[in-house]
């Protein structure tokens, strides 16, 4: 058989997080391994594992299932120059750009409206394009330690162009194929129904990209429904999804998700997203923010007083489908 | 392989009661679902059109269809309607699926080739079906960005037969798309989805529109009309595109909606009509013809 070169065909030029697999197997190594008590707040976790600069994923979105309050928590921070992982995301992108807080992202889905727009035009926010599939595919080259993974869709498309991806000629059968960089965050914020202290952790329902992003990303903030004790967690263990040595913070969450929806705990706040998609298109986000972030101090003091006990019971009370969200 | 004359002109349709007022994207609805084949595997771009049509389809003509959507649910059974903007990851869309899993998951299950079928919706699309869903006007400094391909580039890229859902409006059909967000059959030659790495047999199947369904030529994969709305004319749908399509020996009319098919839409799926106020046309029946009023 003829010895076969990689030849790389094309390219796209859009800049991408640099790969360096060794650098983030020496992240990892400094983590530890202890089976401590990882349970801080919102604040303590979003000040100590958030950084400037840090490129930030998130698992679900800001109306399903998503880390909502610890969005809403960078926001409050008034974190800055981040680079988002904006794959399956309605709004979470807008209001981090609204906010301040990012000034790039990879795009799989995100929306915009008047405000991002600006913030594109006036160079103050760029964007790579990829799709939803193939973020979630770099994240798993990112978990697997490797340094890409081919992908049999983007090429042709004006997305590969404006990415780091590259189609070779495949060493193993000589076609053409398109590969894409591992993805390796700075941090993961990953909204969880049920968690140890230490950070094992149950999801339970369809997902985007859990366990994926927890073993991809250096630092690995959890937000919980509920916190379990470790005895439950031993009782049933093909149920944990990510396991405690890749998580640094765990915040005891309820409502975690408002004003999206956490299966089987309760409903999306149905007015609350049309006042949020409203918002951006209508270059409201400001005022959005204002109520619903920065006039509180934490989620526990914005629940209390503008969501209140009584929605927030009904939102329980909308939950009507169980199965398959409990052990 | 592409849509049949007997897929759009025999069905259990024929025999049903006609709706005599409707708009014209629940008539897209309509003949999308009736394209829908049972016992095939669909991946659907989450809510909206492609989900309604499949939805639709289940009910009344395919009922062993099965669908997928990218946040991993497998052949849901979903309680409808749904609440607003909830059509993954939620309870309600995933109830009774066969299986939960990811977007990884879903993606691989496409890779290699269990679905067979994608339904999209699409903000620009050109004659060989590449579809725009990132940026109007002239990337990325003049225009506006709108959301990104999402799922749409997997499906479009890996599936058998991609069936794309449109408004028929000539700022939808444009002789170039501004930004290719999902590939089409790209430039049109021969093998050019292979020379970038997309599997063989795959690509655009039909382009389905609130007037009309299009195919694309075998031999020069540009799109060609196949069938209009009785509330149409020829000239109506060519004079609404930027691009002309090309032209059948036979030009088709399609069936109009039946009362089942809207009862269900409309009690089930665009409870609160949010699918149906983006209509650009209102169609009644009068005496013997259809009257269409721009809304």
């Amino acid at each position: 058989m003829d010895k076969r070169t990689l030849e790389v065909i094309a390219e796209g030029d859009g800049a991408y997080l640099p790969v360096d697999p060794d650098d983030f197997r020496d992240a990892v190594g400094r983590k530890t391994r202890k089976l401590v008590s990882k349970v801080m707040t919102a604040e303590e976790a979003i000040a100590r594992f958030v950084a400037d600069g840090d490129y930030v994923v998130w698992d679900c979105n800001y109306l399903q299932r998503g880390p909502s309050a610890l969005i809403r928590e960078i926001m409050r921070q008034r974190k800055t120059k981040l680079w988002a992982g904006g794959k399956f995301t309605w709004v979470a992108v807008a209001l981090l750009v609204e906010a301040g807080c990012c000034d790039r992202a990879d795009m799989g889905f995100f929306m915009g409206g008047p405000g991002m727009n600006r913030a594109i035009l006036e160079g103050r926010f760029t964007v790579y394009e990829y799709s939803n599939v193939v973020l979630t595919v770099r994240l798993r080259a990112g978990a697997m330690g490797v340094t890409f993974l081919p992908v049999r869709s983007l090429g042709g498309t004006d997305n590969f162009r404006y990415s780091g991806a590259k189609l070779i000629e495949d060493p193993y059968t000589g076609q053409p194929t398109v590969i894409v960089p591992a993805l390796n965050p700075d941090v993961a914020i990953i909204h969880v129904h049920q968690a140890d202290v230490h950070g094992n952790a149950r999801i339970f329902g369809a997902g985007i990209t859990d366990v994926e992003s927890a073993l991809a990303s250096k630092k690995v903030i959890l937000s919980a429904e509920e916190i379990i004790e470790t005895e439950d967690i031993r009782h049933n263990p093909g149920l944990t999804k990510i396991p405690y040595y890749a998580v640094d913070a765990v915040v005891h969450q309820p409502f975690g998700s408002y004003p999206g929806e956490c299966p089987g705990c309760y409903a999306s706040d149905t007015e609350h997203v049309a006042e949020v998609f409203t918002a951006m298109h209508s270059d409201g986000l400001g005022e959005y923010l204002q109520k619903w972030v920065y006039d509180f101090s934490s989620e526990e003091e914005m629940l209390g007083k503008r969501v209140g006990l009584a929605r927030l019971r009904d939102l329980q009370r909308r939950a009507t489908v169980r199965e398959g969200f409990r052990p | 392989m592409m849509p049949t004359t007997r897929m759009m002109r025999s069905g259990p349709w024929k025999e049903a009661p006609v709706a005599t007022s409707f708009a014209d994207r629940e008539f897209q609805v309509c003949v999308t679902a009736r394209l829908v084949e049972d016992d095939r595997t669909y991946w659907v771009a989450a809510g909206g059109g492609p989900m309604y049509t499949v939805l639709l389809a289940k009910r009344l003509y395919a009922p062993n269809a099965v669908y997928v959507t990218e946040d991993g649910i497998v052949a849901a059974e979903p309680i409808l309607p749904l609440d607003p903007v909830m059509t993954v990851v939620a309870a309600k869309p995933s109830y009774r699926a066969l299986q939960w899993t990811t977007m990884n998951g879903i993606g691989d299950h496409c890779a290699v080739g269990y679905l067979d079928y994608g339904i999209l919706n699409t903000l620009q699309i050109d004659p060989y079906g590449n579809i725009n869903s990132t940026w109007v006007g002239t990337y990325p400094t003049v225009g506006r960005r709108v959301n990104g391909p999402g799922g749409a580039d997997s499906i479009a890229a890996m599936c058998p037969r991609t069936i794309l859902m449109t408004d028929h409006q000539r700022r939808k059909f444009v002789p170039r798309v501004d930004f290719i967000s999902s590939p089409g059959y790209l430039d049109g030659s021969a093998g050019a989805r292979q020379r970038v790495g997309l599997p063989r047999d795959t690509g655009p199947w039909a382009v389905v529109t609130s007037w009309a369904v299009f195919d694309f030529d075998e031999a020069t994969r540009h799109m060609r009309l196949r069938a209009i709305a009785p509330f149409v004319s020829l000239e109506q749908v060519l004079d609404e595109m930027s691009f002309r399509p090309l032209l059948p020996e036979h030009l088709e009319i399609l069936d109009p909606p039946t009362e089942e098919e809207l009862a269900i839409f409309r009690s089930t799926m665009d409870s609160a009509g949010q699918f149906s106020d983006a209509s650009s046309h209102w169609v009644v029946q009068e005496d013997d013809r259809w009257v269409m009023v721009a809304k």
